[in-house]
């Protein structure tokens, strides 16, 4: 397909009408708290646009990402954006293999020096010269500092690559390390997640193609219209938190009558990430509302943050529930989230290891 | 917002049965604003009901004070979408859904025409491109209408 090509060019040759791109960036808009406004001149900007070359490079990871991304269900309004990017690399997704597809990666980086988005998932392992994890006998922080010297900007998918994630875990054999603890001179956008959800990931694209800016970033790199609220903020359990209703164990009648997760562990009130309203599985439902606590899976060093299943804090006194039990819960909420980012930071510092012991508990 | 159903907890005000949040009535006022913009300055705009924290029972005041217009649009597009009018001129009631019927977006639109109903200037020429593809040949070899 030519790249010269407008997006709404590429969409039409697909069957794609205006209306279902319209429809698309309206709920692009509605995702990313855009006024409503803006859907329209987003479809003309994005309609307009020639095909954004994108060079993915994958390093320490599982494919959990990619999988996420692409196996999204299909067809799928948001899998609409993939047709908006020409992927000039992905050495999973591509055809060409060996020799042909590192000079496929070479080929983007100088056709489209400067402009091109470098996606990376996978965190880099640096100890012993980075000989952990090569593609084509380069090193993958050496060819992350090669790829990112002509990159536009740099979204760093999922938590390895955002925080170094599972690889970067305790002991951390590899020395692994985030993306930015290696690039420090391009705008970086973390879209972390154990996987990231899709649609994050594609309104952050569809952000970057529309209004030629990075999205307004929190202080851990990730887009505040996604990453804004906590889990506990937005989840449906929350009600039953403010009013002490707790389920005890996974089978109990807290358990059964779908009460708050809070005691078994659940990480909702320290982790930032959508998954309470955007949902996966194509809105079906998110953890919490398959009856299992978030493990925080967004949030830096979560895999060394203690047990999944021990509480991250436990409050003085239960919370009883009075007439102005929302804003009580909100207040203990609030002390909870700062105690339990203590907790966790103690559960780092000791490096506490989680043994099966603790998976019962 | 279904799920609210199922939690048995006592919200106050009901509408038809059903939780009200107490932010109807405000959606409302802004609507009407948008409305009098619409009538002396002829400029649209639109709000999104899923940005709001809106209970069942809000939806259904909304849907009760505004009505049922007589225009009705259905457009199929990755999903359906409807396009109502409501009893209340100008204001328009847009739900995207995607392929599995779960609502993806909603808004009202305070507008003489939801951008959504338009044909874009491009698609126009297009069309008319397609049209005279169609009729060209006809008219070259002497075939008669609706061969094409």
């Amino acid at each position: 397909m030519p790249d010269d090509q407008t997006l709404a060019e590429t969409l039409a040759r697909r069957g794609v009408s205006r209306r279902t791109f319209l429809k698309f960036c309206a709920t692009m808009a509605s995702l990313m708290a855009m006024p409503p406004a803006m859907a329209a001149q987003m479809a003309e900007k994005l309609a307009r646009a020639k095909r954004q070359s994108v060079i993915w490079l994958s390093f320490q990871e599982c494919t959990g990402c990619t999988e996420s991304i692409t196996r999204s269900h299909s067809p799928t309004i948001e899998s609409l954006i993939f047709d908006a990017i020409s992927l000039d690399y992905h050495h999973t997704l591509q055809a060409a293999s060996g020799t042909a597809a590192e000079a496929a990666r070479q080929h983007a980086m100088k056709n489209n020096y400067g402009k091109y988005l470098l996606v990376v998932d996978g965190s880099v392992p640096t100890k012993d010269g980075g000989v952990y994890s090569t593609i084509a006998g380069v090193s993958n922080v050496d060819m992350l500092v090669e790829t990112a010297k002509g990159a536009a900007a740099i979204i760093a998918v999922g938590t390895c690559a955002a925080y170094g994630g599972i690889p970067k875990a305790n002991p951390n054999p590899t020395g692994a390390v985030a993306v930015s603890d290696i690039i420090a001179d391009k705008p970086i956008i973390n879209v972390p997640g154990c996987p990231p959800i899709p649609v994050v990931m594609t309104g952050v694209i569809a952000h970057v193609l529309t209004l030629d800016t990075i999205p307004e970033l929190d202080e851990l790199g990730r887009p505040k219209v996604f990453f804004g609220d906590t889990i506990h903020d937005r989840c449906y359990r929350r009600p039953f938190y403010d009013q002490g209703k707790f389920a005890k164990s996974f089978d109990d009648e807290g358990a059964r009558n779908g009460w708050c997760l809070f005691e078994l562990g659940c990480k909702g009130p320290t982790t930032h990430n959508a998954c309470a309203t955007t949902k996966w599985n194509g809105g079906v439902s998110f953890p919490i509302e398959s009856g299992h606590g978030c493990l925080g899976c967004s949030e830096p060093d979560f895999w060394d943050a203690g047990s999944f299943y021990t509480a991250l804090s436990m409050p003085a006194d239960p919370v009883k529930y009075t007439a102005a039990a929302a804003l009580a819960g909100a207040a203990v909420g609030v002390a909870m989230s700062f105690a339990s980012r203590a907790k966790k930071a103690d559960a780092k510092a000791a490096h506490r290891t989680a043994t099966l012991a603790d998976l019962k508990k | 917002m279904n799920d609210l159903k199922g939690i048995p907890i006592a919200i106050a005000g009901v509408c038809d049965g059903l939780a009200l949040s107490g932010n109807a009535g405000p959606v409302l006022h802004e609507v009407r604003s948008l409305l009098n913009d619409l009538v002396t300055s002829g400029k649209s705009a639109s709000i999104d009901l899923r940005s709001l924290p809106l209970l069942p029972g809000d939806y259904e005041k909304l849907k009760v004070v505004l009505g049922q217009g007589e225009v009705s649009a259905t457009l199929e597009a990755l999903g359906v979408t409807h396009v109502r009018e409501t009893a209340i001129h100008g204001v328009w009631w847009v739900t995207h859904y995607n392929s599995d019927a779960t609502i993806i977006a909603e808004f009202i639109e305070v507008t003489t025409m939801p951008e959504i109903l338009r044909t874009h200037p491009a698609d126009a020429r297009a069309g008319l491109d397609l049209l005279q593809s169609r009729l060209t040949p006809a008219i070259e070899t002497g075939r008669g209408d609706g061969d094409a």
